[in-house]
């Protein structure tokens, strides 16, 4: 084949966060020549899962205080680790960016009219709890599940008769919110918080506005009657798409961190041109517009590109919101949080806690502010051996964001019997660019969302980077995006009267380079 | 084998006492750079290095990817070492020369001695092939061979009546079908 210099890309990417990946994804049956490269040595980017080893070097590189230029990342800290020839390190696969995806989100249905999908096993995300702190010190604190459907809310025993009620009468109206009757109960309060709205419109006590809060996956405890309501509706509407009992779902191996690999693949398999360990060290200045862009990369090659499309973890925006992450790897499976909630449901791998306001309390005495959610997630995921269990916190990032995680990590445990924790690291995120920026065919894709379930909005830029470099002036182009037939070969089916075994082997051509 | 355009292969190997469905994930070209994710290494049971037995630079590349395999796949990963183009090498087996190609006047291109690849393979616990992917000689046995040295126990039994058992029974039930009717129809074309 020729050399990266000799030929002329149509599209440059740099980076194999999702969003670069899923663009490599829809452009892989473009015919385009696509140069894809990524200057860490593991693909994902910002939403990567990393082994051990590769987490501890990570940790290094983020290590500084506050939100440096050269990343969203930054104060990542390992607080807890055993000697290294304990632990199998890639055994583990730690996801730095843990999102569930809604059943409804159109990720899902990209992934399958791309064909992806088949190469990603899709895990249930099961029960939501909600954290409920001891008042009495010889007493552990609770993990109450939340009622999320209505036969759940009439069946549970946890709630009293009338409150029920006004709950049912709540989750009637959270599914049928944009109806032009309900719409009118929750205009005039759409700027309000949530919380305000829940009581003086369906009187419900602190106890059921807890586990209502619980449902919207916001960081923020003064969330806004019109943004809850969309995030609780979309929860409701996604229970049972996909089977009963569950509302998201989490690819197996480190969530996007897959999709992104998979997504690749498919640009691989298109032709694309993959390369790790390959960044860029500048790009030269068009003397014609034109002109193809040259690249440097830092390999010292110079490549040229029609289109050069890179993201912008490198780039966190000055003063913007920030979360913190403590991810927790501990010795139990921790069944009693993974348990089958609704009959015929598949065993989820994913559960959600959320800490409402005030129930972290840190060793100094000071009480959370804000919300703090645990994404619990079973060794089904394949994130940690078999026994144990890997628990990711995240909070809004304030000077106690540290304290209260661990302290929350800690009251979880004993809520949990306590198991032993082996493994803590915590970080800070901050939010990069939210929209598409593009000079010229320099195009930036936005850095990710700190939302807790899949955005979709994401898709949106990705949609539009993909219309620029497929020139989309045809009106009927849209049709085509991810839109895809199963590649020949792909769906052989094998028919035998033995008993058919499965294997999963690759294959390795040394002689092709 | 190039497989450029088909990302997965399925082959179908019968033994004795039972039936394996290969399913192949051809690399696609990432391993050109050492760009190879981790899904490919995760849960393979089997992995196929192949070398050209006319390019010594081949070879050495396979051993960095039987180094690389030990390191990262899972420790019961079965490796096979198979150094391919034996048709244009003219001490192919007596089958290869007996094909239309008649490697007569093309001589011997050999440039990596069968015992010193061998060595290797027997050094590494590896199983060895020499195979021409033009004639097709020697490729059916590399599968069976792989075949043969998989674990019964490390097998996933495939979906349908009385396939799921144990561990990998749970597994079928936690995964969630996105596929719709699409899948279903995959499904029963597996089970029967």
């Amino acid at each position: 084949m020729e050399s990266l210099s000799d030929t002329l890309w149509d599209v440059v990417i740099c980076g194999t966060g999702l969003q670069q990946s899923l663009l490599a994804l829809s452009l892989s049956r473009s015919g385009k020549k696509i140069l894809h490269i990524d200057p860490k040595e593991y693909y994902g980017g910002p939403d990567a899962a990393l082994s051990l080893e590769e987490a501890q070097r990570w940790q290094a590189e983020h290590a500084s205080a506050s939100a440096t230029a050269s990343s969203i990342f930054n104060s990542a800290t390992i607080l807890q680790s055993p000697e290294p020839a304990n632990l199998p390190s890639r055994s583990y696969s730690l996801a730095l960016s843990t999102q569930i995806i809604h059943t409804r989100s159109a990720l899902l249905s990209q992934l399958v009219s791309s064909r992806a999908y088949r190469q990603i096993e899709f895990l249930s995300v099961g029960s939501f709890y909600v954290f409920k702190p001891s008042s009495d010190a010889q007493i552990p604190p609770t993990l109450s599940r939340i009622p999320s459907t209505r036969e759940d809310v009439f069946s549970t025993t946890a709630i009293p008769a009338r409150a029920k009620r006004s709950l049912m009468k709540f989750l009637k109206f959270v599914l049928d919110y944009d109806s032009e009757s309900n719409a009118e109960v929750w205009r005039s309060h759409a700027d309000e918080p949530l919380t305000t709205f829940l009581a003086s419109q369906f009187s419900l006590d602190n106890e059921l506005q807890a586990y209502v809060l619980a449902l919207t996956m916001s960081l923020d405890q003064n969330v806004v009657t019109r943004d809850g309501l969309a995030v609780i509706n979309r929860h409701l509407t996604s229970m049972g798409v996909f089977g009963p009992g569950f509302a998201a779902v989490y690819p197996k191996w480190g969530g996007l961190s897959e999709v992104a690999q998979v997504a690749c693949r498919a640009g691989a398999v298109g032709g694309g041109i993959y390369i790790l360990g390959t960044g860029i060290e500048k790009v030269v200045d068009q003397a014609e517009v034109d002109e193809p862009v040259e690249v440097v990369l830092s390999s010292g090659t110079t490549v040229k590109t029609t289109w050069l499309v890179l993201g912008t973890e490198d780039q966190p925006e000055a003063g913007a919101e920030q979360i913190s992450r403590l991810v927790a790897v501990v010795t139990s499976p921790l069944a009693s949080l993974f348990e089958v909630s609704v009959e015929a449901a598949p065993a989820p791998a994913v559960a959600v806690i959320a800490y409402p306001p005030g129930s972290v309390i840190t060793k100094d005495g000071i009480a959370s502010e804000q919300p703090v959610y645990v994404y619990a997630h079973s060794s089904d995921t394949g994130e940690c051996p078999i026994g144990q269990s890997v628990l990711y916190f995240t909070t809004r990032t304030c000077p106690l964001a540290k304290a209260l995680l661990e302290a929350a990590l800690e009251s979880l445990l004993t809520a949990l019997e306590s198991p032993q924790c082996l493994y803590q690291l915590y970080y800070q995120q901050s939010h990069g660019s939210t929209s598409i920026q593009s000079k010229g065919t320099l195009v930036h894709l936005p850095a990710p969302s700190l939302n807790l379930a899949f955005d979709d909005s994401t898709l949106e830029s990705i949609h539009e980077a993909w219309k620029m470099v497929m020139d989309g002036k045809r009106e009927d182009i849209d049709e085509e995006y991810m839109v895809f037939a199963d590649r020949e070969g792909e769906i052989l089916a094998i028919k035998s009267k033995a008993r058919v075994c499965t294997t999963h082997f690759i294959s390795i051509p040394s002689d092709a380079a | 084998m190039a497989t450029y355009e088909a990302a997965f292969l399925t082959q179908k190997c019968n033994l004795p006492t039972r039936t394996i469905k290969f399913e192949i994930w051809d690399t696609a070209g990432q391993e050109r750079f050492a760009s190879l994710a981790p899904m490919y290494y995760r849960n393979a049971q089997a992995a196929l290095v192949v070398y050209d037995l006319t390019k010594p630079t081949s070879l050495i590349k396979a051993k960095h990817w039987v180094a690389e395999l030990q390191r990262q796949a899972s420790p019961g990963i079965v490796i096979a070492l198979v150094g391919n183009k034996l048709d244009l090498c003219s001490d192919a087996g007596a089958d290869a020369g007996d094909d239309e190609d008649g490697s007569g006047d093309s001589g011997d291109a050999r440039k990596v001695p069968t015992e010193e690849s061998k060595a290797y393979a027997e050094e590494e616990g590896l199983l060895f092939f020499e195979t021409s992917a033009k004639t097709g000689h020697n490729v059916s046995d590399v599968f069976t061979a792989i075949a043969n040295a998989i674990p019964e126990t490390s097998l996933k039994s495939a979906r349908g009546p009385g396939a799921a058992s144990g561990a990998a029974g749970r597994n079928e039930e936690q995964r969630v079908n996105l596929g719709g009717p699409r899948n279903a129809d995959s499904k029963e074309g597996c089970a029967c």
